[in-house]
Formats: structure tokens, C-alpha cells, sequence
């Protein structure tokens, strides 16, 4: 019974024909994520997390099932689901003003732009300074910021990240982490990130689900209550805590187990 | 960054590096190295050298008496028909004809070639449908529809230009689609999520991300134009750059036909810089890796 407030994934299968071959890449997926809630999809390579993020997005269509959010089925992409991409996708002919305003722009969104939106999430993304710049004059981690400024500006309900911070050195990544936090408790959105690090899901996610693979399977559901029992915004008492430690080495079985099954 | 490539090109390479422990050792870097980039003073000094070498050569051989003078003129020779031509010939009006002739055939070739590039590039039906069509079309050699251009229009401006774009459109129109193709898939897919239906998509992502590579294209095929123009004003024509050449011909002024290459040569070179400052200056976001 999909609830009818946040994303609803329900019986969903995606088979993808390639060379004249049937390859399954998820089967049967069912999962709820409550509005206001981060959920983090966590897993092997290879075991279709990318995919099941797109067909939440609509850029892919399941082969079974039904995907609502908010009620509504989800069957193309729109402005209610905002994406941020591994690779940083800011517009090159765009200074980061401008990618920011992109989304408020193409959707005639006057009200917005006359209230300072753009303005508001360029601050948010600390990039203030920066925001006449181009994005060749950027690092990474910057670009990254400008993608999620331009998507949030947009006023998704749903924020889906397919990795977003992969190719960031670890410190740009924690930095990353704590700004996306802070900005979504703010902004109470709801977020679908994809990450193959398990102390990012465990940091990030109020919810966990770990897939497995071939075909991708939902395999466990794992929730981070403890987290509100800690101090925010210390990932030392996080990495420290004895619930981190135990779901750390939980998930860590649970991935060895993976890799045997492949080998 | 620049500043630190130029001080290794300068460094004087030839010099044996002799490691003493007195003075601090200084990097030295060679004369030829891969991946260098050279200030822009230096880049010109070294094209000027081209050139300069080039006129000396064909000044010394001209008056080598390997070839009688008449047959074989040398650059000051060549110059001076050209001046004589602009000054006393109304040489001028030539040249202004075949520019128009140029620029007209390429402004239609554009507005043929632009929308049909943009939407082969975009949407693979399109493209199934056009690109076996203008593909093949390609490699029929526009002069062979010269003797039915010069039936159907006669020998005035309109075959010439009709030729012209023939030359030129085809090929415009592939490599455009090209070009738009070229589009990462994952900028569309931003713009989808971010609400983009498929009409603002076409404009501002496909359109304005191709953008820069139209121009380059552009270049690039006007310089082809310029060789249809040649043939075009050589078979049947009395006025443009190529026929005051046929009229030289006749008299044997190599000199005036030299000088006739001499000037397509320059407004060629004019031509191609003009596109490369459009493209400077449109497309500063490109950063420093294009020039
Ligand atoms: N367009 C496609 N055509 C054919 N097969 C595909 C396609 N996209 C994905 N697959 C297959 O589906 C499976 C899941 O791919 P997906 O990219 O979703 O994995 P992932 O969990 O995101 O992996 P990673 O962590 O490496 O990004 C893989 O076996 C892949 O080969
Ligand atoms: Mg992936």
C-alpha cells in the first residue's frame, strides 16, 4: 500500500536488452521513502543503483512495477525530481549565476527569481564570491556545489544524487557531506543519494538500502535512528559511536558477502 | 603558468649543463619539447620567419634565370602588377564581386544547412530519414553540374552562387549534425530533470552547447567555398578574381595571375581570422585550451 506522502518504489524491475540478450539488472523492488527523509542507495558496483535512481527521475522506464512520488506515477522526468550527476554538469556557456537561474528560467518561474532564489542557494553553496565566474575557472568540489544549487533552486520534492561526490578528495567530501545536510534539514527535501562508501550512507542516510546484485536485489533496510541521539553535525562522535561501529561492520559483511558470491 | 613555460622555452638548451655545487642548479629546458606553448610575441616572430624564408626564396630563384621573366616573376614583380591592378585596372570591383559572390553562397548554404544540422543531430528519426540522402549527395562533385547549371541559369551571378552553395551545403549540413551530436547526454538529462520540455532542450542546451563548433565549422568550409569560386569565375564569367585570371591568361601576365592568388590567398587568411576573433570572443568560456 504506497503511502501517498514521498517516494514509493513498488514490485520494480528493469531488464535491459543489449546484443540480442535479456540482461535483468533489478528485480522486484519495493521500498518507501518517507517525505523530509534522506535515503541513501548503498551497494556493489554493478547492481543497479544508477538505474533504479534514473527511473526515479523518469529518464528510464521500469520494465515492472510503478514508481510514485507523492502520489503522482512517475513516468517521464520534471521539475518535481532534481538531479544531480556524478559528473559535474554545469552548463560551460553559463556563469554560476546563470546555471543557477537555468531551472527557475526554462520553467518561468518569475516569482522565484524575483525573490532571490538563485541569490539565496548561490550563498548557500558558499559560492557567493564566484558567482560571475565560469564553470572551466572552478575545481571539482566547486562545480559540484554549482549542480546542487542549480537543482535545489528548483524546488524539487525529491533530490536524487547518483554519487555525487565519487571523485572528491576526502576532506572537499566531508565538507560536501555537512553543507548537503545542512541545506536539506533546511530545506526539509527529500533525498535519494547513491553512494558505495559506507560511512558516507551510514553519515548521510536516515535510511539505508543495501542491494545486491545480479540481479539487483533489495537485499536489507537499515535505519540510523541512533543518529538523533548524537550531537549534529560531529562526525567524530558519529565515527565514534558504538551503533556506527556495529552497522559499519554489519554492511561490511554483508558487501564481503557480495564479493564472494561474484568471485 | 605561462610565464613559467615561456622562461623554459627561452632557456638556452644547446649549452652543456655542467652541475656544479656552488650555484644552485637551474632547470633548462629544450628548443623542441612536447606539449609547449609559446607567448604569443614568439609565436609570431617564428610565423614571420616562415614567411619572410618563403619570399626570399622565390625572389632568388626568380632571378635565377632559371625561367624566362615573363613566365616566372618574383614577388616585388608580382606586388607591383598588383598595384598596377588596383590602382589603374579597378582591380576592386573584381575582388568585391567575388566576395559578394562568397559571402551570398555561404549566408544560404547556413540557413539550409543550420536547422537541418540541428535536427539530424538531435532526433535520430530525422537523421535516418536525411543523412543516406545528403550523404550521398556529397560525393557527387558539384563542377560536373556545371554544364546544366549554365543551362538552367545561364552564366550570370545566380549559377555561380547556385554552384557555389552546391559545393558547399551538404557537407555543411553533415558536419553540423555532427557537431550537434556531439552534445553530452548527461547536460540533456540535467535539463530534462530540471523541467526542460523538448523545445527549450533544442534551444538552450543543443543549440547553445553546439554553438562554438558551427563557427569552427563555418570556418572550415569557407575555405572550401573559396576553391568553388575559383572554378566557377574560371569557366564562364567577366567579372571576380578568377576572371580578371582567364583575361591574364590570355595576354600571358603571369605576373596579374599571381597576383590574383596572391589576393585569394589574403582574403582567405582574412576570412579565417574574422571567424577565429568571432569565436574568441563569443565563446570566452571555452577558457585558454582553444586558440
Ligand atoms: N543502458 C544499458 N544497457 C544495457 N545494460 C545496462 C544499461 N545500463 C545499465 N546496464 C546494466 O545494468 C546493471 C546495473 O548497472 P548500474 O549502472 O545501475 O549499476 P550501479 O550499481 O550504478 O554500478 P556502479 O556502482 O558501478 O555505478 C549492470 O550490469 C549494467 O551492465
Ligand atoms: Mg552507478
Amino acid at each position: 500500500m504506497p503511502s501517498s506522502n514521498g517516494l514509493s518504489i513498488s514490485n520494480v524491475g528493469k531488464t535491459f536488452r543489449s546484443g540480442g540478450r535479456d540482461i535483468q539488472a533489478l528485480e522486484n523492488i519495493s521500498l518507501e521513502l518517507p517525505a523530509g527523509k534522506v535515503g541513501v542507495l548503498l551497494g556493489p558496483s554493478g547492481c543497479g543503483k544508477s538505474t533504479l535512481l534514473r527511473m526515479v527521475a523518469g529518464l528510464e522506464n521500469p520494465s515492472e512495477g510503478t514508481i510514485t512520488l507523492n502520489g503522482r506515477a512517475v513516468d517521464q522526468p520534471g521539475r518535481d525530481r532534481g538531479m544531480v550527476f556524478q559528473d559535474y554538469t554545469s552548463f560551460p556557456w553559463l556563469s554560476v549565476k546563470d546555471n543557477v537561474a537555468y531551472g527557475l528560467r526554462i520553467n518561468s518561474d518569475r516569482s522565484a527569481l524575483n525573490e532571490g532564489t538563485v541569490e539565496h542557494f548561490i550563498r548557500a553553496v558558499g559560492l557567493e564570491k564566484f558567482a560571475d565566474a565560469y564553470p572551466h575557472q572552478l575545481s571539482g568540489g566547486m562545480r559540484q556545489r554549482v549542480a546542487i544549487a542549480r537543482t535545489l533552486a528548483n524546488y524539487p520534492e525529491l533530490l536524487l544524487m547518483d554519487e555525487p561526490f565519487g571523485a572528491l578528495d576526502p576532506e572537499t567530501r566531508w565538507q560536501m557531506q555537512d553543507l548537503l545536510l545542512g541545506i536539506v534539514r533546511k530545506e526539509r527535501t527529500s533525498v535519494m543519494v547513491v553512494s558505495h562508501d559506507i560511512e558516507e550512507a551510514l553519515y548521510l542516510g536516515d535510511v539505508v538500502f543495501f542491494l545486491s546484485r545480479h540481479p539487483g536485489r533489495l537485499k536489507e533496510v537499515i535505519h540510523t535512528d541512533f543518529k538523533s541521539a548524537l550531537p549534529p553535525n560531529d562526525r567524530e562522535a558519529f565515527l565514534q559511536s558504538e551503533e556506527y561501529r556495529r552497522l559499519e561492520l554489519h554492511i561490511r559483511r554483508l558487501m564481503q558477502d557480495e564479493g564472494r558470491d561474484a568471485a | 603558468m605561462t610565464a613559467k613555460l615561456s622562461d623554459r622555452a627561452t632557456g638556452q638548451a644547446l649549452e652543456p649543463v655542467v652541475p656544479t655545487s656552488a650555484t644552485p642548479k637551474k632547470r633548462r629546458g629544450y628548443w623542441f619539447d612536447f606539449n609547449q606553448s609559446l607567448p604569443v610575441n614568439q609565436r609570431l616572430i617564428l610565423g614571420a620567419v616562415g614567411w619572410v624564408a618563403f619570399f626570399l626564396l622565390w625572389q632568388i630563384t626568380a632571378q635565377m634565370d632559371l625561367a624566362p621573366d615573363r613566365l616566372y616573376p618574383g614577388p616585388v614583380a608580382v606586388f607591383d602588377s598588383l598595384k598596377t591592378l588596383f590602382l589603374e585596372q579597378n582591380f576592386l570591383s573584381d575582388v568585391i564581386s567575388s566576395i559578394t559572390r562568397i559571402v551570398a553562397s555561404f549566408v544560404i548554404a547556413v540557413l539550409i544547412a543550420l536547422p537541418l544540422g540541428l535536427l539530424m543531430g538531435s532526433f535520430a528519426r530525422v537523421d535516418g530519414v536525411l543523412n543516406p540522402l545528403l550523404g550521398a549527395w556529397r560525393y557527387l562533385p558539384a563542377p560536373a553540374f556545371i554544364p546544366l547549371l549554365l543551362m538552367w541559369l545561364g552564366t550570370g551571378n545566380s549559377q555561380k552562387i547556385t554552384l557555389l552553395l552546391m559545393g558547399v551545403v551538404f557537407f555543411l549540413v553533415i558536419m553540423l549534425a555532427d557537431v550537434t551530436r556531439q552534445t553530452p547526454k548527461v547536460l540533456i538529462e540535467t535539463a530534462k530533470t530540471l523541467g526542460g520540455g523538448r523545445r527549450i532542450i533544442l534551444w538552450t542546451v543543443l543549440f547553445r552547447h553546439s554553438l562554438p563548433g558551427y563557427v569552427d565549422t563555418c570556418r572550415q568550409m569557407l575555405a572550401v567555398s573559396w576553391t568553388y569560386l575559383v572554378i566557377a569565375e574560371i569557366v564562364a564569367a567577366t567579372d571576380g578574381i578568377g576572371a580578371m585570371m582567364m583575361r591574364a591568361k590570355r595576354f600571358v601576365h603571369v605576373d596579374d595571375i599571381m597576383a590574383g592568388i596572391v589576393t585569394i590567398g589574403v582574403l582567405g587568411l582574412l576570412f579565417d581570422v574574422l571567424f577565429r576573433l568571432i569565436y574568441r570572443k563569443c565563446f570566452p568560456y571555452l577558457g585558454r585550451s582553444h586558440s
